[in-house]
């Protein structure tokens, strides 16, 4: 696979319009609405590294480069691509991108569109684009790198793209805190965390559900990460320790927890003003529905629930924890999986505003890219 | 100077009668006093932070509220006008200018519209300046990332429009990992919402899209933007070298241990020495080839230990002297020549060219090398002042445009320190933007069909193009623009290489670094 065989297929594809499912190693084919396409454009072999200078703190992969095997690449040099979205690192670059997935890493790391520097597609009539370049700044020409970024294949194929990576912290260390105490306790926890001057990597709670999942124990916990150098990290570890009762834990468990997904037919996002999810946190994780898994990204300002783990009891979860975010204030409600037949019910689309419909039918005007998969322009 | 082509020509009665209704309509909008149709009160607006390139506005027009910005907008749709949104005026690639068309100023728009300390957030009017937002923001131990050089002039809209850096972007990103919504007024008159003042949002990203747009896909006229709180400490290193190539390896081996210091800038001997002889002396060493300001800041005790990494690094690179500023006064004293520099420049010729070309970092010492080259090649003299951690170049080349033979040299330099930055995998600008001045470059760098999908994205936000037409992405890229040009509207085509003198203080100074 190379950008010309992507560039045939599209071709084909346009003259006999017979629209693409675009997958790469189709390990999330149920996120989004349903794609109306019998034909499948896999990346799954258009994979590895095209340039890789260390020194420069950037990278280009082919965008069928497993997660698995930029961490593996970036690893020999003590440099990583700060990017852990929910699922497995068995999914490629170029989905990730192209579906703006990010995980608890993002509130310090950035999401994906503040980490990509460049890319090179393919657009619904089969021409090579590229935008942005390979340096780390850039403001040459209109950006077609952002735009590409959670576009979900609708605008073109991503092919290829460049990276900044950061250099692996010298300590990389987890704790979880146990919120054992009342809800106001919880509550009053929460605050001080965000308050203190600690700066960590990444920053989650959990609901008691989310954290049986884990196998933490059966109160709400807080997984706290903190990285950097050895100094930095001490003293924020030390710093934790005057507010609550942090115990180590391996970093593994940030694998489990974008792993938590699993076989969820529900998965919403919804994103606020951090100073309201910090209210509603205490009594957000409270709740105990089983199946329903809730974590807090207060900094982010993301509640992500996850509906359908094995011990699932319906959508009443769903319905409990919205009861407890003010949703008028809150115009982030992000679907990004739900059964099949609801879609249209819940989300019909999402690029149906004039400009999106402009872009839409001007980077792919016949609309064989993922058709549907944002839902339909008009 | 190669003269612009030829602009699709009105009939002189209609231009005529045209400016004047339009000026009396505007006038009804935003008040007589705010619009500007004499030339000589119009000579103001000829020019931007790149004074080299001018080009006459026909009318300006300076809105007072975001509902006369509206209104002023519609008005100029309904007639089918072209025109050019504008802040300060300092940006320095030529973006800001209007060719005998409209200039709608925004600096008028100047409101801090809301203050939300606790989720960390502003939103404001575009008109507002960079440095005052941030003077607004500290009494609570917040700033606004983004710090060009000239954030005490420059306005908010103006960086979104240009995506601005500035030196602390190498750790906190530009302008556009900081704005988080945007009301925007199209060249329409219709008004969208981009991005979302309260959370994530899903679907295109068309604020990533906007920002950086250089008014082409029309106006912001509420920006809201990220907050970050102050670092708990801030320490910054001066290290000298005696030889450009030491710094530039020292640089990259900086970046290769995995600090990402707030800043890293560098400086080469001929800054240095105009820097202090002149009355921004930062007490630099003179017999330096170059020095590395660098600035580290975060937790106090990170910040202590990356301090001596980065001291060990600089000597073990053989670095002369690695000084630490003691407390603020020194600290300032040592930005203010950088800040400065740009300035100082004037004590070595009347006119100043400068390029904002982004390399990988990791050729720094070549591509540096190779510029020193060309400029012995060409018998110019070359000072070097830039972000060096990020690899975004800032040649500078001073000398007289009224000696044809020496301009001839200079542009001829700087053409082939241009290509030496492409051919070394960079980009043509860094944070300064296209605009008309580095148009000509764009095609050296992105295929047909790259451009041709940047002329799509255009039309989109501005079907008729009447939004700061004739930037950024030359006319002739674009396949459908090329089928339907002419009509009403002025589009003038720039020339492809600018042989304009660049008259000084280019980069309006900085009064303080952070």
């Amino acid at each position: 696979m190379s950008t010309q065989a992507v560039v045939s297929a599209v071709k084909e594809s346009v003259e006999t319009a017979s629209p693409l499912r675009i997958e790469a190693r189709a390990t999330w084919l149920d996120a989004g609405r349903p794609v109306r396409a019998h034909k499948t454009l896999s990346l799954r072999d258009d994979s590895g590294v095209v340039g890789y200078v260390p020194g420069d703190l950037t990278l280009t992969v082919r965008a069928g480069t497993p997660l698995s095997e930029i961490e593996q690449v970036t690893r020999e040099h003590d440099q990583w691509l700060p990017l852990d979205p929910y699922g497995t690192s068995d999914g490629t670059i170029g989905a990730t991108l192209a579906t703006a997935s990010a995980g608890p890493l993002s509130a310090s790391f950035g999401l994906p569109r503040d980490l990509l520097l460049g890319l090179e597609f393919v657009n619904g009539r089969g021409e090579v684009v590229r935008g942005g370049g390979k340096v780390v700044k850039n403001v040459a020409g209109f950006d077609l790198s952002r735009l590409l970024t959670g576009s979900w294949g609708t605008l073109g194929v991503i092919t290829e793209v460049t990276l900044r990576l950061y250099a692996l912290p010298k300590v990389d260390r987890t704790f979880a805190i146990a919120l054992k105490g009342s809800e106001q306790e919880t509550g009053r926890v929460i605050h001080v965390i965000t308050e203190s001057a600690l700066s960590p990597y990444a920053l989650q709670y959990f609901s008691r559900p989310a954290v049986r999942a884990l196998e933490l124990g059966e109160h709400p916990v807080c997984l706290i990460r903190f990285g950097g150098n050895d100094a930095v990290v001490r003293a924020q570890v030390n710093a934790l320790s005057q507010i609550a009762k942090p115990e180590e834990t391996e970093s593994e468990i940030w694998t489990r927890v974008r792993q938590l997904d699993g076989s969820a037919h529900t998965v919403v996002r919804i994103s606020s003003l951090p100073v309201q999810f910090r209210a509603a946190s205490a009594r957000i994780l409270g709740d105990d529905v089983g199946g329903i898994y809730v974590s807090i990204d207060p900094r982010r300002g993301v509640l992500r629930i996850v509906v359908g783990g094995e011990d699932a009891n319906g959508d009443s979860g769903t319905a409990a924890i919205g009861s407890s975010v003010d949703f008028h204030e809150s115009q982030g409600v992000i679907f990004e999986k739900l059964p099949p037949d609801i879609w249209s019910a819940v989300s019909p689309s999402v690029v149906s505003d004039p400009l999106s419909q402009g872009i839409k039918r001007a980077y792919d005007p016949r609309n064989i890219l993922n058709p549907g998969i944002l839902g339909d322009l008009m | 100077m190669t003269p612009p082509q030829a602009s699709p020509a009105q009939t002189p009665s209609s231009t005529v009668s045209t400016q004047s209704a339009v000026a009396e309509r505007l006038a009804e909008i935003v008040g007589e006093r705010h619009v500007l149709s004499r030339q000589s009160e119009l000579l103001v607006y000829n020019s931007d932070g790149l004074p080299g390139y001018r080009r006459q506005p026909k009318l300006a027009v300076f809105p007072g509220s975001g509902e006369e910005a509206v209104a002023v907008v519609r008005f100029l749709a309904k007639q089918g006008l072209p025109f050019v949104p504008r802040g300060a005026g300092t940006g320095l690639s030529g973006g800001a200018l209007a060719d005998d068309i409209v200039v709608i100023g925004l600096h008028r728009l100047k409101k801090i519209i809301s203050l939300d300390v606790e989720n960390r957030r502003a939103t404001v009017e575009p008109g507002v300046v960079n440095l005052r937002l941030n003077k607004h923001v500290a009494p609570h131990g917040l700033l606004y990332a983004p710090d060009p050089s000239s954030e005490a002039a420059c306005t908010i809209g103006g960086n979104v429009a240009e995506n601005a850096g500035g030196p602390h972007c190498l750790k906190y990103g530009v302008t556009l990992n900081h704005v988080l919504a945007m009301t925007v007024i199209l060249p329409s008159g219709e008004i969208v919402e981009l991005g979302s003042k309260v959370g994530e949002r899903d679907g295109y990203d068309l604020r990533g899209a906007f920002i950086g747009s250089e008014g082409c896909f029309g106006l912001a006229l509420e920006i809201t933007v990220k907050l970050t709180p102050k670092p708990q400490t801030v320490r910054t290193l001066l290290a000298d070298f005696m030889s450009v190539d030491a710094a530039a390896h020292v640089t990259s081996a900086i970046i290769a241990s995995g600090i990402v210091p707030a800043a890293l800038e560098f400086m080469d001997g001929p800054t240095i020495r105009v820097v202090e002889d002149s009355i921004y002396a930062a007490g630099y060493p003179r017999d330096a080839e170059a020095i590395l300001l660098i600035e580290l800041d975060g937790l106090e005790a990170g910040v202590a230990a990356d301090l001596e990494t980065v001291r060990r690094v600089c000597l073990d690179g053989a670095a002369r002297n690695v000084k630490v500023a003691r407390d603020e006064a020194e600290r300032m004293k040592l930005w203010q020549g950088r800040k400065k520099a740009f300035g100082a420049m004037g004590r070595l010729a009347p006119h100043l060219i400068v390029q904002d070309a982004v390399i990988p970092r990791t050729k720094l010492p070549e591509v540096l090398a190779t510029i020193h080259a060309i400029s012995e090649k060409y018998g110019v003299v070359v000072c070097n002042v830039f972000h060096a951690g990020d690899g975004n170049l800032h040649p500078n080349i001073a000398y007289s445009a009224d000696d044809p033979a020496e301009s001839e040299r200079v542009h001829k330099a700087m053409i082939e320190i241009m290509r030496a930055c492409i051919d070394a995998g960079g980009s043509i600008t860094g944070e300064h933007g296209v605009g008309l001045d580095k148009m000509g470059y764009m095609e050296a760098i992105f295929s047909e069909t790259s451009l041709n999908a940047m002329c799509e994205l255009r039309s989109v936000f501005d079907p008729e193009r009447r939004s700061n037409p004739g930037k950024v992405v030359p006319v002739h890229a674009c396949k459908e623009w090329r089928a339907v040009s002419g009509g009403r509207l002025r589009i003038a085509e720039p020339p492809a290489e600018v042989h304009e003198p660049r008259p000084l203080e280019a980069e309006p100074a900085r009064p303080s670094a952070r």
